[in-house]
């Protein structure tokens, strides 16, 4: 029985290569090469289709310096990820010690979820027509304002549009966040947190001892998704700052918004070795920050 | 006395109740005044999502005029006008919402299906088998979960181009499939590696060949996460813009997140905004009756790579 076993194993080993081929010469056909050859890419002139690119070495990173939309790009990027993030996660966390043994709960979390699964390009226009200046015809927030007696105020122009955005993200993505950690609160024992009651702790001093220390690899993982997420931020910025169909002020893009302009967008010639260099900045980007919040997440596991 | 001092209080013991839930410990619940500030803040945000909702719902039925000056009203100008469903059948038909409804629904179904059919041995195949490096190999496919799409729309714009599969929906299609697999074999792998070993054993004592044990019992027992599956990449691909932005660019191939993009700039131009909101609409509407039929699922699925 042992050897027909042994046969066995044999037998499925056999099945490995044609099981796991299909979809691993996709993953290297469409993801693996061609991100190799972006990183390629990123060091040539090119201007596009018909152009043949030619090697300028570090050129195009000297000149994306140099460069004010590109500083715009990097700098709102690295704000959405960062101040995003870090009001989306404070968010999540209220809600866990909220919601941790609040009727309904299920329900809230059901509706505050919901956002994720609308397209970004629709959360845009919906909050493009929400936030929108025009007296006399005020969106829905600016007809809010001015019914309480404050004035309204241009929310989608250029210097306040990244604060706008910041907050829209905040707001559709923290359901999300809410839903992971507060899946891995219910798996921490009510035990410890009746204990502290009894000891008379507050709703801080539980969370500080014995939600946070409980939930911390999940929210590294979080944190991870967060970041991988955020580095892409594209159609929610293009259509919340910009006319639609073509690119908004410089003030507002994100890196994501910079290659596509720069290789897609219909203004201006396209530079696809600039558009390139952009996306090995957002490769280098995501890898740093991703590998540096592993870092600072690691330590020893609770066993509980 | 010994016999008599018992019987007394009895009758004042309530009659046993079946267990029920630990109460809460003194101070936990709706005493404390930062926790009722807390409660109000969870529920006025909630509240705002449904009123979110609400105003989309309603803007649709509502003329430009009514969308800007009466927000939080009722539609009835439409309605007055004998016009109800103006809005979305002017998206429906001038804007070309209907056209791009239909093969928005054929290419996420097909595209859906495909990417489950090439994902689901892979999973299988990593998990299953046995076969050593199968663990580096899951996160060799893993990490192309964190590769941003604009770091390879470029090369595979020119790539595809060169092959004429550009603004077609048969090289949409690839695309789709190719970058959805470092998702969809990763949540596989997670359920695949749930189910007992003994089902496969079993099976090949009693014969089964390999390939069979894999259609006949692996498979129908990983059928919940085939459905997640399916299910969080429709939703995905519904969703998805940026690729189609690059890919197609002929109205006839639009999908519905490609028209509503280019419908935007010419709408606001146009004050078209119940139109627009309609096109919202479109989009948002199956997501949210499909969300509202399998929350349970959706959710689970979408969070499952980060709890486990």
């Amino acid at each position: 029985m042992t050897a027909a076993l042994g046969a066995h194993k044999a037998g499925r080993r056999r099945l490995f290569l044609p099981f796991f081929l299909p979809a691993v010469s996709l993953y290297v056909l469409f993801l693996l090469v061609p991100t190799v050859a972006t990183v390629v890419l990123g060091f040539t002139s090119w201007a596009g289709a018909g152009d043949t690119p030619r090697f300028t070495g570090l050129a195009n990173f000297g000149e994306l310096l140099a460069s004010d939309s590109f500083r715009f790009s990097f700098l709102n990027t690295l704000l959405y990820i960062v101040v995003g993030g870090v009001g989306t996660f404070l968010l999540a966390f209220l809600f866990t010690m909220v919601l941790r043994d609040m009727r309904g709960g299920k329900t809230v979390r059901a509706i505050l979820f919901f956002p994720n699964i609308v397209a970004p390009v629709a959360l845009g226009m919906f909050f493009g027509i929400v936030l929108i200046f025009r007296p006399n015809r005020q969106g829905l927030v600016n007809f809010v304002l001015e019914s309480f007696g404050i004035d309204a105020v241009k929310f989608l122009a250029p210097e306040n549009v990244t604060w706008v955005v910041t907050g829209c993200l905040i707001w559709a993505s923290a359901g999300f966040y809410i839903t992971i950690l507060m899946a891995a609160v219910d798996r921490i024992p009510p035990y410890l947190y009746e204990d502290a009651d009894i000891a008379g702790a507050s709703p801080w001093q539980k969370f500080r001892n014995i939600t946070l220390p409980l939930t911390w690899d999940v929210i590294g993982v979080a944190g991870v998704l967060w970041t991988i997420g955020a580095i892409k931020i594209f159609e929610l910025v293009f259509v919340l700052a910009g006319p639609g169909t073509y690119s908004p002020p410089i003030q507002s893009w994100t890196l994501g918004v910079y290659v596509f302009d720069r290789s897609f967008g219909t203004a201006g010639s396209p530079e696809y070795g600039m558009a390139c260099a952009a996306a090995v900045v957002m490769i280098a980007l995501v890898s740093v920050l991703v590998v540096m919040l592993r870092r600072m997440m690691r330590r020893d596991s609770v066993q509980f | 006395m010994t016999v008599t001092a018992p019987r007394v209080p009895k009758p004042t013991v309530p009659p046993r109740v079946a267990p029920r839930r630990p109460r809460p410990a003194p101070g936990s619940r709706g005493l404390s005044p930062l926790r009722l500030l807390g409660m109000a803040f969870v529920w006025l945000f909630t509240a705002f999502n449904i009123l979110v909702l609400y105003w989309l719902l309603t803007a649709t039925f509502k003329t430009p005029i009514e969308i800007f000056t009466k927000p939080f009203a009722l539609p009835y100008q439409w309605f007055e006008r004998g016009d109800p469903f103006r809005n979305i059948i002017y998206a429906w038909s001038n804007a070309g919402f209907g056209r791009a409804f239909l093969v928005t629904v054929v290419l996420v179904a097909v595209s859906s299906v495909a990417i489950v059919l090439v994902s689901a041995p892979a999973a299988y195949a990593l998990t299953r088998l046995g076969v050593r490096g199968s663990n580096g190999l899951t996160n060799f496919i893993a990490i192309g979960m964190g590769i941003p799409f604009q770091t390879v729309v470029i090369p595979l714009f020119i790539g595809m181009a060169k092959l004429n599969l550009t603004n077609s929906l048969f090289g949409m299609f690839l695309v789709y499939v190719a970058l959805s697999i470092p998702f969809t074999v990763f949540l596989l792998t997670g359920f695949f590696r749930s189910l007992p070993d003994e089902l496969e054993e079993a099976a090949s004592i009693d014969g089964a060949s390999p390939l069979r044990t894999f259609f006949s019992i692996m498979l129908p027992l990983a059928r919940g996460g085939l459905i997640t599956a399916l299910i969080l990449n429709a939703i995905g691909l519904w969703n998805e813009t940026l690729l189609a932005l690059v890919f197609l660019n002929e109205n006839a191939n639009f999908t519905l997140a490609r028209a509503l993009f280019s419908f935007y700039g010419a709408a606001s131009y146009q004050s078209e905004y119940g139109g627009l909101i309609a096109g919202v609409a479109i989009v948002v509407l199956p997501m949210l009756v499909l969300y509202v039929l399998l929350a349970r699922r959706i959710i689970t699925g979408l969070t499952l790579g980060a709890g486990k």
